[in-house]
């Protein structure tokens, strides 16, 4: 019978010839298991701690790599004492150096899993507390948090799961030229689908127009499908991922596509020919409005980053609004590469240049506003983001209010201090 | 598998709430779990649910059940919702569908969460329910009326007993179970 990619995976990952929703499965995976520092956090993945507690070895330490990636050096909170409780413990538990991936060197973790190709086409991908490692699953990987389990991983080298349905997604049509963008184009699925649309299952995002999206536009497209109430989203690997993997890897690695006629819970289709740029509003992550609905709303924060928009189109797409511009006096937009190597990338172009003449404030790659650790809200303060939450407090003040767009409507909307549709700058 | 049993049979009164309830706000806002570095399941059961009902924390009694509607728990993998519900006594959660993040969550941290078809429409406010895990049976003690779900297999229902993945694994240890460093 035929199959989904996400059966095949687990399949695989569990040594069976085949498997089906429901089935519940030990699962292993070649690939690392990453932890951002956050996990190292007293109130986050606990059961890390048990490890040196009871004495027990880790299953394979080569295989555990560890990223400074929430906080960055310009972090308020107590993130100091996160990143050295994660030396200290990498040290104890005998993680090798090398995988220490330190303050200087880091980034997003799930980005640099991407962009480093940790996650590999064909395998399971794990990593502590993240909801948003789905992002890798653009590469044809099935990606999931473990969060409370993930010491557990570390002690067996093995997980269960549950074999969740597939959710098929098919988007069909031409994105539009201009101001629309993936994160669009998943916001107008989580308006269609709502945040029961995949529930407790993975998305499978297929159609011309996924085809046609560049690999940073897919990651992106795939980084949030927590919010439509799926467990996680895929792709199946084309010529595109194979091309980006190997350019990032020599590990060897065996993709998996479903097949054709594979069953699927839920197939919805989609024409993204006519969106246009959408706005979250404060305080429903699932409530999605145009930009025309909320144009005017004045605010005087802005941030550019996360794992939905932080790569490096999403900086090319704000340097093209800001270059030549100057913020308003009263406006902070705070942009942030999500990794050292789209940084790098940065560098070989006038970009900085653009946003510290526009005004902007650069910090080093990280997660940083989207999760309240750096240049944090106050009461009264309005914001509009490219991250991932906008639920109250997610940055800072309960009472700042938090609207989430693509980074060109984020970039326009700040040069103008107030919420506005990013076509005319482009 | 008798002692299992016994220890996986459930009374407690029911809680409904209605909606969709995120893991990160109605739950226990996990903006003040940061601010308070709360821990411990005692200190976080205090804020349970309180963004929907400030008395709850007060109201539930230890081993009462939360009854909740489609996707229970939706949103980010954060476990602390779990935690929280755990530290107010809650026994076990029964919802008509519950999001895979929260379901592993707890499962792991020793709170059953049941997905159970119908639950919502069979059970009234404080109605006295029984369920056993083991042989995937609920009952409402009020109305007589009975549900059935497929029960969940064996090792989740020794992590149950046990309290959750640590304390298991915390045994194997003792026992010599897992290799030492």
């Amino acid at each position: 019978m035929a199959e989904t990619i996400t059966e095949k995976i687990l399949a695989r990952a569990s040594g069976k010839s085949k498997v089906k929703a429901g089935d519940y499965l030990t699962v292993k995976s070649n690939c690392p298991i990453i932890f951002g520092h956050h996990s190292f956090d007293t109130f986050m993945d606990r059961g890390l701690h048990m490890i040196p507690r009871l004495g027990v070895r880790v299953f394979d330490s080569s295989k555990v790599i560890i990223v400074d990636g929430h906080g960055g050096a310009s972090s308020g909170s107590n993130i100091a004492d996160v990143r050295w409780a994660a030396q200290k413990w990498a040290r104890e538990v005998g993680i090798p150096l090398e995988n220490v991936i330190n303050l200087g060197r880091g980034g997003i973790e799930n980005m640099m899993s991407a962009e480093r190709a940790w996650a590999l086409p064909g395998e399971t991908f794990f990593q502590g507390c993240n909801g948003h490692l789905s992002t890798v699953g653009a590469l044809g990987t099935f990606a999931c948090a473990l969060s409370h389990g993930a010491g557990a991983y570390l002690m067996k080298g093995t997980t269960w799961v549950r074999v969740p349905v597939s959710v098929k997604i098919v988007l069909t049509g031409r994105m539009p030229e201009n101001g629309v963008y993936a994160r669009d184009a998943f916001e107008y699925v989580l308006q269609q689908i709502g945040p029961m649309g995949g529930m407790g299952g993975v998305l499978e995002w297929c159609g011309p127009v996924v085809d046609e999206m560049s690999m940073d536009e897919r990651f992106s497209l795939s980084s949030s499908a927590i919010f439509t109430g799926a467990w996680t989203s895929l792709m199946n690997p084309d010529e595109k991922t194979i091309a980006y993997v190997k350019a990032a890897t020599k590990q060897p690695f065996e993709p998996l596509r479903s097949d054709p006629d594979a069953q699927y819970a839920r197939v919805y289709e989609f024409d993204v020919s006519k969106i246009e740029p959408l706005v979250v509003p404060p305080p429903k992550r699932h409530i999605v409005k145009t930009v025309r609905e909320v144009e005017g709303v004045k605010l005087n924060r802005g941030f550019i980053g996360s794992d939905s928009g932080g790569w490096f189109e999403h900086m090319q797409l704000a340097a093209r609004i800001l270059k030549g511009r100057k913020l308003p006096p009263d406006v902070i937009l705070n942009i942030t590469p999500g990794t050292v190597g789209i940084l790098l990338r940065m560098m070989d172009t006038d970009m900085l240049r653009t946003f510290v003449e526009a005004g902007c404030c650069v910090p080093d790659p990280n997660e940083g506003q989207e999760a309240g650790l750096n240049t944090l809200l106050c009461a009264g303060e309005v914001c509009i983001a490219s991250a991932q939450t906008n639920y109250p407090g997610r940055m800072g003040s309960r009472e700042a209010d938090i609207y989430l767009a693509n980074p060109a409507t984020v970039a326009a909307s700040c040069l103008e201090g107030r919420i506005t549709d990013p076509r005319k700058y482009l | 598998m008798s002692e299992l049993k016994s220890a996986q049979l459930l009374r407690g009164n029911a809680w409904i709430f209605r909606g969709l309830i995120d893991i990160d706000y109605e739950i226990c806002s996990y903006n003040l779990v940061r601010d308070l570095r709360a821990d411990t399941a005692e200190a976080l059961g205090k804020f349970c649910m309180v963004n929907v009902d400030p008395d709850f924390p007060k109201k539930v009694r230890k081993g009462d059940f939360i009854v909740a509607e489609e996707n229970m728990g939706y949103g980010h993998d954060h476990d602390h919702g779990c935690l929280s519900l755990i530290g107010a006594g809650v026994g076990a959660v029964l919802c008509e569908s519950a999001a895979p993040y929260f379901l592993r969550n707890s499962i792991e941290h020793g709170l059953p969460v049941v997905e159970l078809r119908g639950v919502v429409e069979a059970v009234s406010q404080g109605d006295p329910l029984e369920v056993d895990l083991a042989a995937g049976r609920f009952r409402n003690l009020r109305s007589g009326k009975q549900l059935s779900f497929t029960p969940p297999p064996d090792f989740i229902l020794k992590m149950i007993g046990a309290g959750g993945i640590y304390p298991l694994l915390t045994r194997m240890a003792q026992e010599g179970r897992l290799p030492k460093r």
